[in-house]
């Protein structure tokens, strides 16, 4: 303790000295200025000017200019950029310094951050991929898994919905799990997370790493097996200080492709005037004359809005000899596209190192955010718990949602034609759904080099969060069948619910780096333990008199319940790199993992890798040459694990079961599971081998990787017999087999003047479960099935054959029970002369999982435009859209498809063949998944389009760089999938491929500029 | 070298210092399952688990699957109020067309909460003889949950015929799939526990309320033994029935301000304070789909019931009802208005509510007057004389205001009875049942499936609606095996013809 704040001092204490030297040298100097550009021509921003000998530094700005002070002729500078070699020019008389920076042919001597460390580029045996972050800041979207669409070989990144803040899913090489998560690990700066990624703002972050097989991951042992997503933030470099404001603001669109195409008001009065005389009923007076009615209301219109986004960002860094800082902060405000819903976010993250001597080294990362949503419920089907989207598109277009006199009605009365509701443009706004979330993620280090080459690093950390939720549901809101009631109190509902979380990590390693002759180690030792704890409380409140007061105050019936959930983690790591002339590549890993959510007879588990690389053009038999300028084969095997079931899943309790008996609620007590004390982690094997290979001076990368992935033990919340008085067990059981092929390619097409860039990534992910249960019996998901021997999670339902068009086609055909001509049909699968809805003529209708993914991003520049392209598509995969099933409804209780106008009439008027009768059993068409729902989900998404500009020849003191961006996220979708979203519920492992209807994802029209000082 | 040394004496520090206990996190909110088991005061709580899903069987919840479905309105009573605005609820309509399958919700609800019910059972019945308290309590709870096993089987032996018999609770995943047991293997359990459980419970007297006495057990067992047509064996046991006697009041019996009354055996406990979560919503149910509810007394205005309309007594039941019986007015009410005129519901459970939709009914199971009526038929087909005496000490008790029948032969009281069960037991979940196990079901069904065919707006399906199904032929007398039990479990056959 007392040392800890003896350095806080001395650090105080040497700014200041700094920071006087400074500027008392800046008294009698000499200023030098200039132009730093590449061979072609193109200028270097971002190239590190140092005055050697000193702390005095700048680095050029965006068009590559730079200006420095330095204190005399003799003094020589020292300009360095990754890639570039490193040169030193003395300054002379000279005050203008234009350089022309050479290539450096070890230009692959990039350094990628690995786990525990780092590793140069072209050493690294594992199948690894950085992005960084620069090459992604002008995308305007909240999150950062959304910039990364499109840029990975072997990572599927998709977006499921486009509630504000959330949605986005990421599979490493398309892992997938029964009921284990499948999320990869988030490590940033070091600091394992417990939740996702999206509450960190994309501007704090520098690179992000994604590693993908066994040897880059085993060392995060048994969370590895979904992949490891490596994060760095924004550090101080070497240099003068900068300070730098990027802004961004635009306008959210919903897109025409992918609206619902429902009846309008003349068509649906059609529609219900038709199916009443078709069933031989009167025709209610308000559908008797359709051609009084135009368009009506459009209910997606009605909910839905133009939305505005705008982002602000704030970095300031600055370093000196001693102590460096970088600190952003930022502010995004998204407003959503539906009604009342919205993210905001303010986050700072202020990342500190100071050099305490040549021999250690602190560091302080601190990141308090803030984020605050309001959250309409949004998705799903409509009846459960009433979702807007779809609700609304269901209501009758004849209804109006303003009245004439501007006066809001509160429902949609069942007289228009569709089932009491209420009106969605109110209920979205007045029923509250928010939340608040407080957030800190701070880590401290301490670097020791007691010896040469050797480092000691001790880091402890804390992932702190506290969410609060508060939701109300006033008499005026409701759902279909259940119109708002003003009058009805006992309507109102509401809660409160808080959650306090908190991990912690502790974390000692030990590396030791030595060279000896051609022989070169890089040892790593240390151990590591992290433990989260959360507590969380729930209230929810009935008994209001009414919808004034909202908070749990005016309750007079009030239930809560509280929940604590601790997990611990404790780890010992190590690994070793050895290699031989940077030729032969030699890496083994292992981690040993304990773990509290396992049973007590497997609490702990292994995780080793071994890996190993050879740079053939390090070897003397490929001669220097102009085509092939780099080839490395590689390949590593290891296990890996997953340990991300939730707590306590190994201990049978005993949980409240009370009843009441003559009107005395007494307690009672069940048990509800059974114990498994072999409870262990689902273990998966990995082999992996690549190729990396550049051409033509680096103008073309090509880097090629296949892995083959066993995951044994899945755990699995198993389904059991009822009969033994419980539902699922929990338990490890199954294999299931992944097996792929990527391929990313760069190229640089044309380079000078016009520049041109090509980022291309395809990858092939396939699967197949092995085992599953004891008896193998298959997994049912809602519309899916998961067999032995094939991929997992097929859409499985009957397969829809039309219509029984014709009496003749009637009398030939199989029948269901209430078929009649003009009714649905369907294949009867088992031949049995019956058709039935269950296992006997349910079959596989396709897959879910695409033939394969891909992304390409172009980059162009011309002088001072420059213009980016992301696109990201998807082949191969099919999608039941649930949403059919009410669109589709020929019972004439909802809102339909335009395209029910062309349903079977009678044997003369049969319609286009898709849609039965409306009169008669209309059941089985309705409820029966089937083939009918489902479509081809092939996509290709135009993720992003920039096109920026930036003003050269700017030399203000308080403006060394501005750039302006305008912006199209979500540019265009080219699918034949009709629902909203071609990405929706993708990445649902087993239970993928089903849209039960989102919130949309817009199209984001920006302005944006880059300024700095 | 140093450096592993330095290593090793780090991680030895750190590990051995707190590993077993800093990786051993027990769950704070719930009891373990090591811990529980001991006390009485735990096999009390157990016992108390173990009624809980019974109230999910009888229903709970709107347009529930409660026992109505297959118990009532697969009969010729009740059927439905065709929901034209609504298909969402159409497979609860299945079951009363015939044209059900094994994906219903109603057959799932029956299934499965029987078998927690058993499982709940087989734990107490696993460790109570261990446990280390006194004799007669645990003899209470022994018998209590030994009468609620034979409860369930025998409730899963009528609808679905064979099924798995599990007796004690599975320790091992391996253990977790079993196969059907015959019939009469099922049966031969029920009698084997209900007896046991008859033996080992105290009277009505002295058992606290609401929990099963002895004369649960015996009404159980008599039952039992009707069904199997074991007319002596359900004379005997019926006779011990004691402690109980018919009300005065017909509509009283199902007065929730009455509960658990002299004439009641055994019925589904339910409580409508809004903190015990615990209510029932029957009457919701049976009530005419309704914009507002308020319009029938004791109801508050709003909350449209669109999700009503079921379990609705059928132009045949209102014919049985002898001119006269003031049964009639106690248990069906008419309602005029928002398009109705005198549609017919089941007053037997309408008492109104606090809090809408929620309200305080308790469901009948057994009550002595079908104690009664079983005495009459186990008397009647052993060609006992008593049986007339049994069949009127319902028929014309005073609440009825019906004359008594004159003597009659066999098979003409055999008729009698089985009338007498059809109008005392209406709404009761009991004519389902009873066509099935007097051989009625095809010919009684298939006879009203022609009159709805032929008149379906006299069974409440709105004009130009037909009604499809009810064509009953001998696989309906059971029902499907959920498809959930079916698919994952490969040793169950399902039964035949679905």
């Amino acid at each position: 303790m007392m040392k800890i704040l003896l350095i806080k001092y001395e650090h105080l204490l040497l700014t200041l000295v700094c920071f006087f030297t400074l500027t008392v040298a800046s008294a009698q100097s000499v200023t030098v200025a200039g132009k730093i550009s590449d061979a072609a021509g193109e200028s270097l921003p971002g190239v590190n000017i140092l005055v050697k000998g000193t702390t005095t530094g700048t680095a050029t700005d965006m068009d590559g200019n730079y200006s420095i002070t330095v204190p005399d002729a003799q003094a020589t500078l020292v300009f360095t950029s990754i890639g570039f070699k490193t040169q030193e020019v003395v300054v002379g008389n000279q005050t203008t310094i234009n350089l022309v920076m050479a290539d450096d042919a070890k230009a692959l001597d990039e350094v990628v951050i690995v786990a525990y460390g780092t590793q140069n580029k072209r050493n690294v045996t594992g199948a690894v991929q950085t992005v960084n972050a620069g090459e992604l800041k002008d995308q305007p979207v909240g999150q950062i898994t959304q910039k990364l669409q499109g840029k990975l070989a072997g990572v599927q990144i998709t977006q499921n919905t486009g509630i504000p803040g959330q949605g986005m899913t990421v599979r490493v090489r398309g892992s997938a799990s029964i009921s284990a998560g499948s999320d990869p690990l988030y490590v940033v700066d070091g600091f394992p997370l417990q939740g996702s990624i999206s509450n960190i703002n994309p501007d704090e972050i520098e690179t992000i790493t994604i590693l993908k097989d066994a040897s880059s991951t085993s060392l995060y042992g048994s969370r590895a097996a979904n992949g490891v997503v490596l994060i760095t933030t924004k550090r101080a470099k070497a240099g003068a200080s900068r300070f730098s404001f990027n802004y961004f603001t635009g306008i959210q669109v919903i897109p025409e492709k992918g609206r619902p195409d429902m009846m309008n008001a003349r068509e649906f009065a059609q529609f219900k005037k038709e199916v009443a005389i078709e069933r031989g009923q009167t025709v209610p007076d308000v559908f008797a004359n359709p051609e009084q009615y135009g368009e009506g209301t459009d209910w997606f219109d009605a909910v839905t809005r133009d939305a505005i986004i705008k982002n602000y960002s704030l970095t300031y860094s600055a370093s000196g000899e001693k102590f460096s800082t970088s600190v952003v902060a930022g502010y995004l405000k998204n407003e959503g596209v539906l009604l009342n819903s919205s993210y905001d976010r303010i986050s700072v993250r202020i990342n500190t190192d100071y050099k305490l001597n040549d021999k250690i080294k602190i560091g302080f990362n601190v990141a308090p955010t803030y984020s605050s949503s309001k959250t309409p419920q949004s998705d799903g089907i409509w009846y459960n718990s009433p979702s807007i989207v779809q609700s609304a598109m269901l209501s009758s277009p004849l209804a109006p949602y303003i009245n004439a006199d501007g006066s809001i009605p509160l429902n949609i009365s069942s007289e228009y034609g569709t089932p009491d509701a209420p009106n969605w443009y109110n209920q979205v706004k007045i029923v509250k759904n928010t939340s608040k979330n407080v957030g800190l993620l701070s880590n401290g280090f301490v670097e020791i080099k007691p010896i040469k080459d050797l480092t000691f690093k001790s880091m402890i950390g804390v992932d702190l969060g506290n969410t609060v939720s508060d939701y109300f549901y006033p008499s005026t809101a409701g759902s279909i069948f259940n119109p708002p009631n003003a009058n009805d109190p006992s309507r109102i509902s509401a809660s409160h619910s808080n959650q306090y979380a908190y991990s912690w990590l502790f974390e000692n390693t030990l590396t030791y780096a030595k060279s000896i002759g051609d022989h070169n180690f890089d040892i790593l030792g240390g151990y590591t333990t992290q433990a989260a704890h959360s507590e969380s409380g729930s209230l929810s409140g009935r008994g209001f008199p009414d919808d004034r007061v909202q908070t749990l105050n005016a309750a007079t019936i009030i239930t809560g319940s509280t929940d604590v959930q601790d997990w611990s983690l404790a780890s010992l790591v190590a690994r070793v790199n050895y290699n031989y002339k940077d030729k032969y590549l030699f890496s083994a890993s292992i981690r040993r993992d304990g773990s509290s959510r396992f049973g007590s007879d497997n609490k702990w588990g292994n995780f080793p890798s071994v890996s190993a690389g050879w740079v053939i053009t390090e070897e003397s038999f490929i001669p220097e040459n102009n085509v092939l300028s780099f080839l490395k084969l590689r390949t590593s095997l290891g296990t890996t694990g997953n340990n991300n079931i939730g707590n306590y899943l190994q201990y049978a309790n005993v949980v409240p079961t009370n009843n009441p008996f003559n009107n005395q609620l007494l307690n009672g007590s069940s048990i509800a599971g059974l114990n498994n004390t072999e409870l262990g982690w689902e273990t998966s094997e990995l082999f992996d081998a690549g190729i990396d290979a550049n051409f033509f001076n680096d103008r073309i990368k090509l880097s090629y990787g296949y892995y083959k992935k066993t995951t044994d033990n899945l755990l699995y919340s198993v389904d059991i017999p009822i009969a033994s008085g419980f539902f699922n067990y929990t338990t490890n059981i199954g294999k299931i087999e992944f097996w792929g092929h990527e391929f990313q390619l760069t190229t640089i097409n044309l380079n000078g003047d016009f520049k041109w860039s090509t980022d291309f990534n395809i990858s092939f992910n396939r699967n197949k479960a092995l085992e599953l249960g004891t008896a193998n019996s298959a997994i049912y998901g809602d519309m899916t099935i998961t067999q032995v021997g094939q991929p997992l999670g097929q859409l499985y339902g009957l397969v829809w054959d039309g219509i029984y068009e014709t009496q003749a086609e009637f009398d030939a055909s199989p029948k269901h029970q209430g078929a009649e001509v003009g009714s649905v049909k369907y294949k009867d699968i088992n031949g049995d002369g019956e058709i039935t809805n269950d296992t006997k003529d349910q079959t596989v209708l396709g897959n879910t999982a695409p033939k394969y993914n891909y992304g390409f991003t172009n980059t162009v520049s011309y002088k001072n435009f420059d213009l980016s392209v992301v696109c990201q598509g998807a082949y191969g995969n099919k999608i039941i859209n649930t949403a059919d099933r009410f669109t589709g409804n020929l019972d004439g209780s909802f809102n339909v498809q335009k395209d029910l106008a062309n349903r079977w009439k009678s044997e003369e008027d049969p319609g286009n063949g898709k849609w039965g009768k409306a009169s008669g059993n209309t059941g089985p068409e309705r409820d029966w998944a089937s083939s009918k729902w489902m479509y081809d989900g092939s996509y290709l998404t135009i993720k992003n389009i920039t096109l920026g500009y930036s003003f050269s020849s700017i030399n203000v003191d308080y403006l060394k760089g501005l750039r302006i961006y305008a912006s199209v996220q979500q540019a265009a979708v080219f699918t034949k999938y009709p629902g909203g979203n071609p990405e929706v519920s993708a990445g649902a492992g087993l239970f993928s491929g089903v849209d039960n209807t989102t919130y949309p994802v817009p199209r984001t029209w920006t302005f944006g500029l880059n300024y700095n000082f | 070298m140093k450096i592993k040394i330095f290593s090793t004496l780090i991680a030895a520090l750190i590990l051995s210092s707190c590993s077993e206990d800093f990786l051993t996190q027990y769950p704070e909110t719930v009891v373990s399952a090591e811990t529980f088991y001991k006390t009485e005061a735990d096999f009390r709580q157990a016992v108390i688990g173990a009624y809980v899903p019974l109230r999910n069987i009888y229903g709970t919840g709107l347009a529930d699957y409660g026992a109505w479905a297959m118990g009532e309105m697969r009969s010729d009573n009740t059927a439905f109020i065709y929901n034209a605005a609504n298909r969402g609820y159409a497979d609860r309509e299945y079951i009363d067309q015939f044209i059900d399958d094994s994906n219903g919700g109603g057959v799932s609800n029956k299934y499965q909460n029987d078998y927690i019910i058993i499982g709940r059972v087989n734990q107490i019945l696993k460790t109570i003889d261990a446990a280390d308290f006194d004799q007669p309590q645990k003899d209470n709870y022994k018998g209590q949950a030994l009468f609620l096993r034979a409860f369930a089987y025998f409730d899963l032996v009528q609808y679905f015929g064979d099924v798995p018999l599990v007796l004690t609770p599975p320790t091992t995943y391996d253990e977790t799939t079993v196969g059907q047991s015959p019939k009469a293997q099922i049966y031969e359990q029920i009698l084997l526990d209900a007896a046991q459980a008859a033996t080992l419970l105290p009277n009505k007297a002295s058992q606290e309320a609401g929990f099963v006495a002895n004369g649960a057990a015996y009404t159980l067992l008599g039952n039992a033994n009707i069904v199997l047509q074991r007319w002596a064996d359900a004379e005997a046991a019926l006779l011990n029935v004691q402690g109980y006697s018919l009300l005065a009041d017909y509509a009283a019996i199902y007065d929730p301000n009455n509960k658990n009354h002299a004439e009641s055996i055994f019925e589904i406990q339910y409580y409508d304070l809004p903190t015990a979560n615990s209510a029932s919503n029957f009457a919701y149910n049976f009530l005419p789909i309704l914009q507002n509810p308020g319009v029938i007394p004791g109801f508050p205005d709003g909350n449209t019931n669109a999700y009503a309309g079921w379990n609705t007594p059928t132009p045949d039941l209102l014919a049985a009802y002898e001119a006269g019986d003031l049964r009639k007015a106690a248990s069906v009410g008419f309602y005029t208005g928002e398009g109705y005129v005198d549609i017919p519901y089941i007053k037997k459970y309408v008492h109104g509510s606090e809090i809408a939709p929620n309200t305080n009914d308790d469901w009948p199971v057994y009550r002595y007057a079908e104690v009664l009526l079983f005495l009459a038929e186990a008397a009647n087909e052993q060609g006992k004389p008593e049986a007339l005496t049994y069949l009127n000490m319902v028929h014309a008790n005073p609440r009825t205001g019906l004359a008594p029948i004159a003597a009659a032969g066999q098979a003409e009281l055999r008729d009698l009875i089985q009338q007498e069960r059809r109008i005392e037991l209406a709404f009761e979940n009991k004519r389902w049942l009873d066509l099935v196990r007097t051989d009625k079901a095809l010919q009684v069904m298939n006879a009203q499936g022609e009159n709805i065919r032929n008149n379906p707006q006299a069974y409440y399906y709105p004009a130009g609606i037909t009604p499809p199904g009810y064509a009953v032929t001998a696989k309906h007398l059971l029902f499907p095996i959920p498809q959930r039990e079916i698919r994952i479990n490969p040793l169950l056959v399902q039964n035949t013809g679905y």
